[in-house]
């Protein structure tokens, strides 16, 4: 029936029938094997029950009660009390729980009473769960970091994302922008490519989704931002070759494995969730502050002044410029509100031996601190799973969000609310007398040039609504005991409308009478995975055994894009923005990019009870992203441990409790690679078009010899445990070398293009990081749990192509150095005589000369990325209080202000400036400052004079919450669960220099662009669950 | 049964995982949605067709015709100001503050190369000859040499000062011919023309005499004539006299151009957004319409009043027109930022959809190169008929102009100032001439002014890329930068 294979001699017509095949079959196996449920004949039976504490007695809810060598199992409730029924007599009842040792005893009659200690050397305790494998702890030889979801609930961000910094040694994930929804660049031990992206492959559910910014035309967006937090089980952040090689092509820069919820067994618990709070925005630093209005003329005055202006000249601009109106208002106020969010998450879970359920739903409300710019999310998550008989079991998932959000432009546009803000003089009026928003562009007390941030906030419109279904099948054929067949279908779907419409009245939409641009993307990204696994046991050996899978995989990804722009728009009716509005139609696009993939894939392990265990990988990749003639590639890793503490010797010292000692090496590639790259293409576009000609143009270079970057990478770690592993240590050393590192080498303009990619050169990652986490202070009732982390990654690289230029912008290039070391010249003070700026001859700091042509570049010893990263995070509880403390730091790293020149410099005078030039210019002779005089001759060239301190201490979170399920009311209505928390984020940073004029967390290039502010919240929140 | 199961599904999974695994070349085919592969680029003559609208769409690029190249001719020479009061564009450059890694530097190089790279691949296209084949090949030939003779002017020493100076490089292969990674030294000033010349020259036997109908026979194509117009210019700049005046006189005989009738005629020309059929005025000018136009960022919005309106006319440029010069009313008188102010009104659909041509070759510049090269060569009666050709036909009321020597070479220039003013030709006319060019002082109406700019200053050149000096070592950068 349905596999019937025909044979036919066209392969064009083939590819289609073979799909169909291995979905059909899966379907058909599904189908099959329903009407084959079997039941067992009963035995002697009794019915358990019992009580489970922990160490100091207080009743845990949610253990696992199983029975040993059967698929009977319940959780405890509320009270630590389980029940089960028709046990076999002399059946032993397991008892586990993440976090704890698990605990053994025979079932009998009697109920039961257990005592759960806290351990951390739990064997068979699943360390990861990806699309491919599952690792246990005893058995793993990765280096592999998770964060669980309880560490991601109720937080007040809009992607999970957002929580992760400082979370997980060699993690980072910046904030660089108080847009909610905004992408958040995640890097994994260090830049992992030079010219491809670094964003590490991201897994949900054994989906490799897309991710990042999908969106085509509004400023930043997030394809993970329709992910809840609150439907997250686990972030699991694979690091090194052991865990990364099975990802092959995708795997270089790291993998993290987000895991939602899924049913678990036990009765049906609802869970309600509802937070409500304020969001201002994150205060400037005193440097950075924009002038008030008398601070501003006085400076104008003085800089004209400086400059050789006349007094009448000056007078007379200062009348121009309104210095002399009276009339002035603050820009930062202006810009800048009280954003209010708020949040409601409802689940349920629900869970029998057969079948188990997870469902939610949540909505996710929150209002940016900055005009404009706001975020939505409707979201709704069921997992399945079901236990179709002994042999099958089948589970699916369906994941489907909306995001909406409106987002203004973001670095020097004269549409972003933040640069207006800092550009803004203060006697460019906001309202006119009447009270109406200013849209004067003519005289200097208006909008000549920037516009007016808060009409652009209320009458243009950037917005983006993303609806993303992210749904996989997942059918587990146990063959028998030892092979098992796994069949995977997923589909993560996704489209995005984009509206950009510019006013007609004021700003970028003028010249066109108003103009509105409006972009739907529609991403349709399939996956599926067929895979094999087998376990032998030696026989003659207890717990020693073989395992090996196969598999093969494929997956296209297609993106479809039609857009279209119109100008022309009525003016008098702001609200008629919609295209069809539009006078002319004066855009039309429709194009599509697609990638594949297919993959043959191998993993074995030979696992020596527990002791020694060994991994092997293989996988070959073949990617569309290449030319034909490199287009597949082979990757493999080999990994190995030994958990020290199985061996009898280590039993008679008595200042370790554990100690496993792991190690890898292994190769894997990076592929984020545009989808056609590689070829060389004469392109045709409505750019590109002349006089109702379609036209054309050779605008890409493209490069036939292009191949995948692959970086190897070996990892030794150790995990050790102290005080019967209350306090547990990882170290990790690892040395990652990336070959082969795609560069853009520029090539003579006269060619016609800046730069050609090509795979010529070659860098080095390696560092240190170091965990330790552990209950710090024990004392009745109080409990302090700690986990303290730290990365230092070490940037080197190692090949470059010839005649590479030494100056890269501000940075080194350079063998032997970090990609980040800044390379600029010296900026040495102010002449104390003349006020003029003085710059290093050279590094040796022997002169000075005020003329900055004089002066050479130097190889600073200050990098763009920090060289100390991570975080303290703290949990105090005491009875059913609980405190949250969370720190991340970066240390040791030096910002640009890219943007700094025009706050700065006097020859910008008419933009406002930071306070500390005010506050700091040279003013008299003598004066030692390390500000100018201020006058609009001041140079403008680059030099570390815009060179800031970027270390930084951020208390990232601190939450205090109280569990009110133990009073008796709560307990007679039925709650288990009734928690009342607030919480703060971002309340305080510690920042190490004075003249520091913006959030020093900023993207890895370590310019600031003068991003949207950053805010703090404020949030008060209830879980309730019944 | 149990056992058989599992013995007949077993082979069955692996045969479909492996079946799946032989489909995989096809299925890794991905091609482009809106490319092709360059080497399968030009194949027809339709497709040489769209390959030259992309050039001539590049040529409207805003750092290169669509505006730096043309209103640099005059921000930087002496018909304009920049007003204090201004939307920040191209300060440094009014300023004379070119600096090597600015993008203006960078992309008036980058942009002229792009170009020329696109006619490289025109010029070289192997397919078989034909009418509409030679037209489009000779368009491509003569838009290579306008770009080379910008790039020359603006980054060389003027040929009439030192021809055997450095010049630019000369680039006549596509890239996916002559490769990615060639280091060019820079030409001398004299290869470069000799380059342009013979450009045009192949341009000219080659391309029919009237435009056959690949596409619309417009001044926003290059005609034949068009050809011996950009050909005047170049032997102009040269000073080889002789040669100006045969190929503007060709123009004259052969072209059919007609200056604008009366004022009626002069007005509707200059207040029209569109390409024309007619032969009036226009030789040559780049189209930007409704749907392919610079917006904000061009040449027409940079001028105008409905525009940006930043770069001004000075006063002593107002003054160079009578009461009764028909050019002065390409001129407004209003006020800015508080002060009275003259506006060039030469662009005035900058607030409409469909945007102002970008004006390359006007008749009346062949006529006064004509002009100008008669006066060089000495027949002064003959530079007089053309002088006054346009000098009356501009003022009506003008008394016809009898200088002789110095002072009727003086009045052609200056009448060419007054008519080309903001259209990008001036600063050349000032180089080629080796005259200091003085900046009238606006005082609180200007941004920060440069006055006078010396005959020894080396900011008559601009500064090669940094990023081409960066990427090609053995390029030499212009002295000074």
């Amino acid at each position: 029936m349905v596999f019937n294979i025909h044979t036919r001699s066209n392969p064009d017509s083939f590819r289609p029938g073979i799909l169909r095949l291995s979905l059909t079959a899966a379907l058909s196996l599904f189908l099959l094997f329903l009407c084959h449920s079997r039941t067992f004949a009963a035995t002697d039976t009794l019915r358990v029950t019992g009580t489970v504490t922990d160490s100091l007695g207080a009743p845990m809810p949610g253990v696992l009660v199983k029975v040993n060598g059967s698929t009977q199992a319940t959780i405890t409730d509320a009270s630590g009390y389980f029940q089960l029924k028709q046990v076999p007599v002399g059946a032993t009842i397991l008892f586990s729980m993440m976090g704890y040792m698990p605990q053994e005893m025979k079932a009998g009659s009697a109920p039961l009473t257990v005592r759960m200690r806290r351990g951390v050397r739990q064997l068979d305790e699943v360390v990861v769960t990806d699309g491919y494998r599952t690792t246990t702890r005893a058995a793993n030889t990765s280096a592999i970091g998770t964060i669980s979801g309880a560490a991601l609930e109720n937080k007040p961000f809009s992607t999970f994302m957002q929580s992760m910094q400082g979370k997980i040694a060699g993690v980072s994930a910046p904030l660089t922008s108080g847009q909610p929804g905004a992408n958040v660049n995640i890097r994994i031990r260090g830049v992992g490519s030079l010219s491809l992206s670094s964003d590490p492959l991201i897994i949900v559910d054994g989906m490799i989704v897309n991710s990042g910014q999908l969106s085509g035309a509004v400023t930043t967006s997030n394809a993970l931002a329709g992910i809840n937090q609150n439907d997250i089980e686990s972030i699991d952040v694979l690091k090194d070759a052991a865990a990364t090689a099975l990802y092959g092509s995708r795997g270089s820069t790291g993998v993290i494995v987000i895991t939602t919820k899924r049913g678990k067994l036990g009765k049906t618990q609802v869970r309600a969730d509802a937070e409500g709070g304020v969001a201002s925005a994150m205060p400037l630093p005193h440097a950075g502050k924009p002038l008030n209005a008398a601070q501003y003329a006085e400076l104008f005055r003085e800089g004209l002044r400086n400059s050789g202006y006349t007094d009448p000249q000056i007078n007379d601009l200062a009348d121009k410029y309104g210095l002399n109106s009276g009339k002035s208002n603050d820009w930062y106020d202006l810009v800048t509100r009280t954003g209010r969010q708020q949040q409601y998450n409802v689940s349920v879970n629900s869970g029998t031996e057969k079948t188990k359920l997870f469902a939610s739903a949540g909505y996710f409300n929150q209002q940016a601190t900055t005009i404009g710019a706001d975020f939505k999310r409707v979201s709704g998550l069921i997992n399945f799973d079901h236990q179709i008989n002994k042999r099958f079991l089948l589970s699916a998932g369906v994941n489907i969000s909306n995001v909406d959000q409106n987002t203004p432009y973001s670095t020097q546009y004269s549409g972003n609310p933040t640069w207006a803000a800092r550009v803004l003089r203060p006697f460019q009026l906001a309202y006119k007398d009447d009270g109406s928003i200013n849209t004067a562009t003519t005289g200097n007390t208006n909008f000549p040039g920037i516009y007016n941030p808060l009409w652009i906030a209320k009458y243009d419109n950037k917005r983006l609504s993303e609806m993303r279904m992210l749904g996989n099948t997942k059918l587990k054929w146990n063959i028998w005991d030892q092979l098992v067949y796994t069949s995977y279908f997923s589909v993560d779907y996704n489209t995005l409308e984009e509206i950009i419409y510019l006013n007609p009245v004021m700003g970028d939409g003028v010249s066109a009478g108003g103009t509105s641009k409006n972009y739907y993307s529609r991403y349709f990204n399939w996956l599926t995975r067929n895979q094999l696994d087998y376990r032998y046991d030696i026989p003659g050996y207890n717990n020693f055994y073989v395992t090996a899978s196969v598999g093969y995989e494929a997956q296209k990804s297609k993106k479809y894009l039609l857009a279209a722009v119109g100008s022309g728009f009525p003016s008098a009716h702001e609200d008629l923005t919609a295209l069809s509005n539009a006078a002319n139609a004066t855009g039309a696009y429709g194009q599509f990019s697609n990638y594949a993939f297919t993959s043959l894939y191998s993993n074995a392990g030979i696992n020596y009870r527990n002791k020694y265990a060994l991994n092997g990988s293989f996988r070959r990749d073949g990617s569309s992203r290449f030319p034909a003639n490199n287009r597949n590639a082979s990757f493999y890793s080999i990994g190995g441990t030994w958990n020290v503490h199985e061996e009898d010797f280590f039993q008679q010292q008595h200042i370790l409790s554990s100690l496993k000692i792991r190690s890898s090496y292994g190769t894997t590639g990076n592929a984020n690679l545009g989808n056609y790259d590689w070829m060389p293409q004469a392109s045709y576009s409505s750019t590109y078009s002349y006089a109702g000609y379609n036209g054309s143009q050779y605008s890409i270079i493209g490069n036939t010899d292009l191949r995948w970057e692959t970086s190897k990478k070996f990892d030794a770690g150790a995990d050790i445990g102290f005080n019967n592993d209350r306090f547990v240590l990882t170290i990790d050393y690892y040395h990652n070398n990336i070959d082969g590192l795609i560069r853009a080498v520029n090539t003579s303009l006269t060619t016609g293009f800046g730069s050609v990619s090509q795979n010529v050169g070659a860098m080095l990652n390696k560092g240190w990081e170091f965990t330790i986490k552990g209950d710090v202070l024990k004392y009745k009732d109080f409990n302090w749990y700690s986990n303290f982390n730290l990365a230092i990654n070490k940037n080197q690289i190692t090949r470059l192509p010839q005649g590479t230029p030494e100056r890269n912008d501000m940075f080194y290039l350079k063998e032997g150095y970090s990609f980040n070391n800044y390379y600029l010249k010296e900026f040495a003070g102010v002449d104390t005589e003349t006020g003029a700026p003085l710059y290093y001859t050279d590094g040796g700091h022997g002169a000075t000369t005020t003329d900055i042509s004089k002066a050479s570049y130097v190889v600073l010893d200050r990098l763009s990325i920090p060289k100390y990263v991570g975080g303290f995070n703290n949990v105090f509880t005491y009875k059913g209080i609980s405190l949250g403390v969370d720190f991340n730091y970066n240390l040791g790293y030096w910002v640009y202000g890219a943007s700094d020149v025009y706050f700065t410099s006097g020859a910008n005078y008419t933009y406002n400036k930071y306070q500390f030039i005010y506050d700091r210019r040279w003013t008299k002779a003598g004066q030692q400052t390390d500000v100018p005089k201020y006058s609009t001759t001041t140079d403008n060239s680059v030099s570390t004079y815009r060179l800031y301190r970027g270390d930084h201490i951020r208390l990232q979170n601190i939450s205090i919450g109280y569990d009110f399920s133990h009073l008796p009311l709560a307990k007679r209505l039925g709650v288990n669960k009734l928690y009342v928390y607030g919480r703060g984020t971002n309340l305080w940073t510690k920042t190490f220099d004075d003249r520091l004029p913006f959030d020093p967390e900023v993207s890895y290039s370590g310019f600031d662009y003068q991003n949207m502010q950053k805010y703090k919240t404020f949030t008060f929140g209830v879980n309730v669950a019944f | 049964m149990k056992k058989i199961n599992q013995h007949i599904w077993l082979p069955v999974l692996l045969a479909a995982t492996t079946l799946i695994s032989a489909c995989g070349k096809q299925f890794l085919d991905e091609q482009p949605p809106t490319s092709v592969s360059v080497e399968k680029g030009i194949l027809t003559d339709s497709d040489m067709m769209e390959a030259l609208a992309g050039l001539y769409r590049n040529l409207d690029n805003y750092f290169l015709f669509g505006r730096n190249a043309v209103i640099f001719g005059d921000l930087l020479a002496d018909n304009v100001y920049l007003s204090s009061s201004n939307s920040t564009r191209l300060l440094q450059q009014y300023s004379y503050t070119f600096i090597v890694s600015s993008p203006e530097a960078k992309l008036l190089w980058s942009q002229s190369y792009y170009s020329i790279l696109q006619a490289n691949r025109i010029i070289g296209a192997h397919i078989s000859v034909n009418n509409n084949v030679n037209q489009l090949r000779g368009e491509a030939y003569t838009l290579r040499a306008l770009c080379y003779l910008n790039l020359v002017n603006w980054y060389a020493t003027p040929y009439t000062v030192d021809p055997a100076a450095p010049g630019v490089p000369l680039i006549t292969l596509s890239t996916d011919v002559g490769g990615a990674f060639i280091k060019p030294a820079r030409n001398s000033v004299a290869q470069v023309y000799d380059q342009i010349i013979s450009d045009l020259d192949s341009a000219y036997l080659i391309m029919p005499d009237a435009t056959p109908s690949v596409h619309t026979a417009s001044s926003n194509f290059i005609a034949k004539q068009a050809v011996k117009a950009l050909q005047a210019r170049a032997y102009l700049y040269k000073g080889d006299y002789a040669k100006a005046r045969d190929a503007a006189l060709l123009v004259v005989k052969n072209g059919g151009y007609t200056l604008a009738a009366d004022d009626n005629a002069f007005n509707t020309y200059w207040g029209s957004p569109a390409g024309r059929t007619d032969k009036v005025e226009s030789i040559f000018e780049l189209n930007n319409s409704a749907a392919a136009n610079n917006g904000p960022e061009g040449l027409d919005y940079m001028y105008s009043r409905n525009g940006l309106g930043d770069v001004l006319v000075t006063d002593d440029t107002y003054a160079l027109y009578t009461p009764t010069d028909k050019r002065r009313a390409l001129i407004t008188d209003a006020t800015r930022g508080g002060y009275q102010a003259y506006f060039v009104n030469k662009y005035q659909n900058a607030n409409k959809t469909d945007k102002d041509e970008v004006k390359l070759l006007r008749y009346a510049e062949v006529l006064l190169t004509l002009a100008e090269s008669y006066a060089r060569l000495g027949d002064e009666p003959n530079a007089l008929l053309y002088l006054n050709k346009v000098a009356q036909n501009r003022d009506a009321a003008l008394v016809a102009y009898s200088y002789t020597g110095p002072a009727l070479t003086d009045a052609i220039l200056l009448e060419r100032r007054k008519e080309l003013a903001f259209e990008g030709l001036r600063f050349f006319d000032l180089t080629r001439t080796k005259a200091e060019i003085h900046r009238q002082n606006m005082g609180a109406k200007a941004y920060t002014g440069y006055p006078t700019v010396k005959t020894t200053d080396f900011r008559r050149l601009q500064p090669i890329p940094e990023a081409e000096t960066a990427a090609n070592p053995t390029i030499q950068p212009n002295p000074g930068y």
